[in-house]
């Protein structure tokens, strides 16, 4: 999995050692943790852009929603 | 530094949390939580958005209490529409109608005593604009809307519709008279 210091691709940054994670592409190892669920959320930028976009949206139609239907009737 | 580097391993959900990440989301939170009460400080200190009541109507049945207390306590009338000046009593209830493309009927309060101010629009939706003060209402049909007024200076006001409500839009002005 780790790959040379200098590989091809790091030709223009020298001294800069990165070690990716492959994705593996056989079935999971036994040794190997499941990922949990609040990380592979966190490393989602799309799921969490909708989440940025849907769950305000939300909140608020609803907040406005009771708020209306809250209003007293005029004496 | 590693908070900007890529995790050293691929489960990186329990590791500690590293100081410079801590210290940012710290930094963060803490700016937060400074805008959020910003907002109700402002709001009873920076003398902004009105707090007012708001009850669903009919125009019907404001109309009715609109011509209730101009029927009791008109004093004259002005312009050329022929626009009821009302002199309601201290502390009462005051009835200001919004419609195409007038405000009906004009006021005249007394200076340093309150009033309760009910608004109202009849058709579409308009705004209640009190110039040249920096108060500024939506007036909207089913809805009636009751502030507080304590008139602190007496002269005469203008009321203006800052809603655009129609070709007659710009001609929705009236008189406020604070003696």
């Amino acid at each position: 999995m780790e790959k040379p210091v200098h590989a091809a691709s790091d030709a223009g940054a020298p001294g800069i050692q990165t070690r990716h994670a492959a994705i593996p592409a056989e079935p999971r190892a036994a040794s190997e943790e499941l990922v949990p669920v609040m990380q592979q959320i966190l490393e989602n930028p799309f799921l969490l852009l909708f989440l940025g976009v849907a769950i305000p949206t939300v909140v608020y139609i609803v907040w406005g929603v009771m708020e209306i239907a809250g209003i007293p009737i005029a004496k | 530094m590693s908070a900007i580097m890529p995790p050293a391993q691929r489960v990186w959900w329990k590791q500690p949390l590293d100081r410079a990440e801590g210290a940012w989301i710290l930094i963060a939170f803490a700016w937060c939580m400074v805008m959020f009460f910003m907002m109700p400080y402002w709001h009873v200190y920076g003398k902004q958005n009105l707090s007012s009541e708001t009850y669903r109507t009919t125009p019907e049945q404001f109309a009715k209490k609109a011509q209730a207390m101009v029927d009791q306590h008109t004093v004259r009338v002005e312009t050329e529409q022929k626009i009821p000046v009302v002199k309601p009593p201290v502390g009462s209830d005051v009835y200001l109608i919004a419609r195409l493309w007038q405000w009906w009927p004009m006021l005249e309060l007394e200076q340093g005593k309150s009033y309760r101010l009910h608004l109202t629009a009849m058709d579409y939706q308009h705004g209640f604009s009190l110039q040249p003060e920096n108060i500024n209402i939506q007036v909207i049909p089913g809805y009636e809307h009751v502030v507080t007024v304590t008139p602190n200076r007496a002269g005469t006001y203008a009321i203006l519709c800052n809603e655009f409500c129609g070709i007659g839009h710009h001609t929705m002005v009236s008189r406020l008279y604070v003696k």
